[in-house]
């Protein structure tokens, strides 16, 4: 418990960062300004200016709403399907659970960034096919969860009298499974959000994602990388920005996992 | 129905969810695939004639199970089709890629075992000491740094600093070595963690010391005991590790512009060549499937408990 204060106060600093980053922004992301091209970092642009001369730290913050922001409604859209199809699993019976369960089987039957990588190039790059093909990659391991964790549930005491009582299966679930699950799939989600925005930035680096001039940081690094002679510092910034979130958030899950769930239970 | 009828009748039921799942997304593409495929052939303005012609020759105008069926009668004999932009056929070319994305995850698998089996045995010998916190603190570093980033840091310190490698291409076996490093190092970080956990887990079992107080001895305790349990999350690995390869090597192939498995898939992507995405999909799920279902037979050889509703 003495860890979690630290890492949940570095999140929540980058929650602020993602929510009022384009406030503290010195300049406009898209603002061009071709007689300071590629300028390196100091003076009057704290972090240099990309290629068209635009604040590369403004564009970081502005990112950030990007990058975090979609990473946070992709994990947590996931996170909402998968668990119901989990429970619906769970609670469903034998041939409701095996049918579930292939349909489970069949979407990792994939590496999931190939998949999304693919579903996203075919419906076209921009945000919304990012935002489907992240999510339709990214519901299965909470699904196999609160499977899981609902399967051990259904012959405990307390949900059994629940049933005797003639409680119904939705009241059940909300009364007595949703309780049960939130700790185990909370550490899930850390874990998927972190793999959210590696696959935003990863998709915005192949030029699936996030369109241009739209500042993200995949789409960053992108731009950065035909400079890397000239001006290496210019690809560093974002993928530091990608590893600092990404490592923060992975620790904060990892404590947090020590702090909710037993050790012994699979998380 | 526990036994290896039902992970085979899984197997099958996964597959044909695969295909029938592909063939959906891309009937629904958006754009009109019969233009796309005229602009792409004769690369200038298309008369609706043509267009028109090009809809019926490839069965886009008949309805989705008829198409559906156009393609998966021929995939079931072995026939991956043909290319819709080129008209030529898939299989040569996907064998080209494929011969040459095959060393770079071979490469990135042995750099990730040669460095992440002695990292991890170092790291339990005195666990919570420094190398063990070092070789998480690595893993964890290693786990949050994508592909494309740690590819871009090492072109910028070996190919543009150091000049020691080639940055991009192929034709040598030095320009192997920035894209398997790349993969290696991620591998490393994945699986430094796993071994760690598995081997501290494996040296912490209750029942070691029973076993040699009843005289067992160290050999067969090896073999007959820490051996079976250590063997399960091994196998687990096996099939996470062949994901991280693929998944790796498309960035880094699209990084290093090398015209293996994943600049094909990008390329047909991209050229809207939806014959070719589709072979590339169903061979990797042929090839996920295949290993789920041995690493499946394995577990339960290894360990007798698992079989009961566990899915």
């Amino acid at each position: 418990m003495r860890e979690l204060l630290p890492v949940l106060i570095v999140v929540g600093i980058l929650a602020a960062l993602a929510v009022f980053g384009p406030f503290i922004a010195p300049n406009p992301p898209n603002a061009i300004d071709i007689p300071n091209r590629l300028a390196p970092p100091g003076g009057e642009y704290l972090l240099g200016t990309d290629a068209m001369g635009r604040c590369i730290l403004s564009r970081l913050l502005h990112g950030a709403r990007w990058s975090l922001g979609l990473a946070f409604l992709v994990s947590t859209i996931g996170l909402i399907a998968g668990s119901v199809l989990g429970l619906v699993a769970a609670m469903g019976g034998r041939t409701v659970d095996w049918a579930v369960m292939r349909v489970t089987d069949i979407f990792l039957a994939f590496p999931d960034l190939v998949a999304a990588v693919v579903v996203a190039g075919v419906l076209g790059a921009g945000t919304s096919s990012l935002i489907f093909a992240l999510t339709v990659t990214g519901w299965m391991r909470y699904a196999r969860v609160a499977r899981g964790i609902g399967l051990g549930l259904a012959t405990r005491g307390h949900v059994v009298q629940a049933q005797l009582a003639g409680l119904s299966g939705p009241a059940i679930a909300r009364w007595h499974y949703v309780p049960a699950l939130v700790p185990s799939l909370t550490v899930v989600w850390t874990g998927m959000l972190a793999r959210a925005i590696l696959g935003i930035s990863a998709l915005g680096f192949l030029g699936f994602g996030v369109q241009p001039p739209t500042p993200e940081w995949g789409t960053m690094l992108l731009d950065a990388r035909v400079h890397i002679r000239s001006t290496p510092l210019q690809m560093i910034w974002p993928g530091m920005a990608v590893v600092f979130c990404v490592l923060a958030i992975n620790i904060t899950g990892d404590v947090l996992r020590d702090a909710l769930t037993d050790r012994d239970a699979p998380a | 129905m526990n036994g290896a009828a039902e992970l085979l009748l899984r197997s099958v039921v996964v597959l044909s969810g695969t295909a029938i799942l592909t063939f959906i997304l891309l009937w629904h593409a958006p754009g009109d695939p019969a233009l796309t495929i005229a602009v792409a052939r004769y690369d200038s303005v298309v008369s609706a004639d043509v267009v028109d012609r090009i809809r019926t020759e490839s069965g886009l105008d008949a309805g989705f199970w008829t198409a559906f069926s156009h393609w998966i009668t021929p995939l079931l004999s072995g026939d991956l089709g043909n290319s819709s932009v080129s008209g030529r056929p898939i299989w040569p070319e996907l064998r080209t890629a494929i011969l040459l994305t095959l060393p770079l995850a071979l490469m990135g698998l042995l750099i990730g075992l040669a460095l992440s089996i002695p990292l991890a045995i170092l790291a339990v010998r005195h666990p919570g000491g420094w190398i063990d916190r070092g070789a998480v603190a690595l893993a964890s570093l290693g786990a949050a740094m994508p592909a494309y980033w740690l590819a871009l840091l090492l072109i910028l310190a070996f190919a543009v600093k150091l000049l020691w490698f080639p940055a991009m291409g192929t034709g040598s076996a030095a320009h192997l070595v920035l894209p398997g490093l790349t993969l290696g190092l991620g591998v490393a970080a994945s699986l430094t963690r796993i071994l760690r956990s598995a081997l501290l887990e494996a040296k912490g079992a209750p029942f070691l010391p029973a076993l040699a107080r009843r005289g067992v001895g160290p050999r067969e305790r090896a073999f007959s005991h820490v051996a079976p349990h250590a063997a399960i999350p091994v196998l687990t690995v096996a099939g996470l590790e062949l994901a991280f390869l693929l998944e790796g090597a498309v960035m880094v192939e699209v990084i290093f512009a090398r015209p293996g498995l994943g600049g094909f898939l990008i390329h047909a992507i991209q050229a809207r060549d939806f014959p070719k995405v589709q072979a590339v999909v169903m061979l990797t799920a042929i090839l996920f499937v295949t290993v789920n279902l041995l690493t499946d037979l394995l577990y339960r050889l290894v360990d007798p408990r698992i079989g009961t509703r566990d899915a």
